[in-house]
């Protein structure tokens, strides 16, 4: 028998109950019961303006939902965020490959990320409605802006960071300066582009609910923005709880990503 | 293919204004077709350095380097290279037998003829059962092996192999030593083999060359094995070789220390 072999099974995850074991009933009972002493508490000892209960804010999805308001804002949020930051991914992830890859590509463009990527998206909301009207183009360049220099530093990173003896180990083959960069480079930096455009999804989370406070008719940050005018301190919460369900989504649907499409390039940095 | 080296010095670049001092010089070496070299000498005296300048990574600061009578300019297939760094030069992303015909498919050898090339290479280094493996599942020494399969199966005249069984227990370190000489008389090309074990060295290598402390390190001497494979430990060369090689290390490890 092959030793190395049981390096592959997980460790002890403790008792199994109904299929399911142990350690993956930590984390559900942990929000049952966070969820439990919220509810309990909110009844009981807190005023409802300053924090509903969590039944109060289920209450207030199902209105939201009846009224037709519930999809339609998270949909178009969601849109936003996932268009704005796959485009903005795949803008930045050549740029990041051609920084890292060759000097003078680097001594072009890195004055200009640096300078860049410290203007806040949320500080050319404004310019950009007046460059690219109050639609959604706006909005979606609002987001890749935000995503892409994310994105480019991390690729670029990656690039740079590649150990040379993978690459001279491909010229003892013979490989061409083509073929070591599709085959060691863009493998070799899959990682850092991985990790990266996981932090810039978190980001476009931040972006477009600014923008739609701002500068919008719809999507979850309008939703939060004027609840409050309405006293719906309910819808509020509503919108604050699904930004974080649909951010932990979009991140779980990621790491799935990583574990399974592109599994043997990001070996490691799925873990996590 | 013949390497011959005349009056090579070699210094690291360094950052302007810091001082670039001299880690190799005045290192005079031929090395015949189908030699198999072995280089010792203390750590960090610059066998490593040597390695990549017939390897063709690094240029020689003064001096020539030729092979086959050509100036080394670069990198080429001719040359193999197993790195001392275990897992620096493996592609973390391929698997065992994808890394060992990594070489094979920028060649643009065709599919039948590499499975055939992996298969030969990876049953010489006794990795078959293992292809299916990914570098991080993989021991030191297991790792160490996917570099020389993958090099075998490249075929190169000149294999570069620097202290490939560094990370292995001594018996199996021993039947891969046996194992390598079957290969290179099997496939007959030129080895120059980087260890820091003398009897390894008195093991393999036809010659043995003595590099001494840094900096500015040169050849101290040059020894010839006049012994017929598989060497044996009990044979009175061995031994006369074996005590004179250890002395002449301790020497040269002496002045470092001091
Ligand atoms: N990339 C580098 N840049 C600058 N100096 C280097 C570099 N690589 C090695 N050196 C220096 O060159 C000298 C020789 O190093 P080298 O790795 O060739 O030694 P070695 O004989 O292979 O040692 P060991 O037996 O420990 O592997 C050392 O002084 C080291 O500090
Ligand atoms: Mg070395």
């Amino acid at each position: 028998m092959d030793l190395a072999d049981h390096a592959e099974r997980p460790a002890n995850r403790g008792p199994r109950f109904f299929g399911l074991s142990g350690g993956n009933l930590v984390s559900p009972a942990a929000v049952v019961c966070g969820l439990l002493i919220w509810e309990v508490a909110a009844r009981n000892f807190i005023d409802p303006f300053f924090l509903p209960s969590v039944s109060a804010i289920f209450a207030g999805a199902v209105e939201l939902h009846q009224q037709g308001l519930l999809l339609k804002h998270v949909s178009i949020s969601l849109t936003r965020i996932l268009v704005g930051w796959a485009l903005g991914s795949l803008v930045a992830i050549p740029i990041g490959l051609m920084v890292g890859s060759f000097m003078t590509a680097k001594r072009i463009i890195d004055p200009y990320i640096h300078f860049l990527r410290f203007i806040p998206a949320i500080a050319l909301v404004t310019l950009f409605i007046v460059w690219f009207g109050v639609g959604e183009l706006s909005k979606i360049l609002l987001v890749m802006y935000a995503t892409s220099f994310i994105v480019m530093i991390n690729t670029a990173t990656g690039v740079v960071t590649i150990h040379q003896n993978k690459k001279l180990a491909a010229q003892t083959f013979g490989a061409s300066v083509m073929q070591i960069f599709w085959r060691v480079t863009v493998p070799a930096a899959m990682p850092s582009i991985y990790v990266g455009m996981r932090l810039a999804l978190a980001s476009s989370f931040l972006v477009i609910v600014a923008v739609e406070m701002l500068a919008a008719e719809s999507g979850l940050g309008f939703l939060i923005w004027t609840s409050k005018l309405y006293f719906k301190i309910d819808w509020m919460f509503v919108g604050i709880f699904l930004l974080g369900f649909f951010g932990l989504l979009t991140d779980y649907a990621w790491k799935m990503v990583g574990k399974h499409a592109i599994g043997r390039y990001v070996r490691a940095s799925a873990k996590y | 293919m013949t390497i011959a080296m005349e009056s090579i010095a070699f210094a690291y670049d360094a950052p302007i204004g810091r001082p670039k001092p001299l880690i190799l010089s005045d290192i005079d070496l031929e090395i015949q077709d189908g030699e198999y070299l072995v280089l010792v000498g203390p750590s960090g005296c610059g066998k490593s350095t040597l390695l990549r300048l017939i390897a063709g990574f690094d240029q020689a600061t003064s001096g020539s380097l030729k092979i086959d009578g050509a100036p080394v300019k670069g990198p080429g297939r001719d040359r193999g290279m197993v790195f001392q760094d275990l897992e620096s030069s493996l592609y973390e992303w391929l698997t065992v037998g994808e890394n060992v015909e990594f070489g094979l498919r920028v060649s643009g050898v065709p599919r039948a003829e590499r499975e055939v090339r992996r298969e030969e290479a990876l049953r010489m280094v006794n990795l078959l059962n293992h292809v299916r493996k990914y570098p991080d599942e993989l021991s030191g020494g297991m790792k160490q092996r996917v570099q020389i399969a993958r090099m075998l199966a490249m075929r190169p005249s000149i294999m570069l192999m620097d202290e490939p069984f560094a990370s292995l227990d001594a018996q199996t370190r021993h039947m891969l030593q046996n194992q390598m000489v079957s290969i290179w008389t099997e496939i007959g090309g030129t080895a120059v083999y980087v260890t820091h074990d003398i009897r390894e060295a008195l093991n393999l290598g036809q010659r043995i060359v003595l590099m001494s402390a840094g900096p500015a390190a040169g050849i101290k001497h040059i020894y010839d094995v006049p012994m017929p494979y598989p060497r044996r430990q009990s044979d009175p060369i061995y031994i006369e070789l074996l005590e004179r090689i250890s002395g002449d290390i301790e020497e040269e490890v002496i002045k470092v220390w001091i």
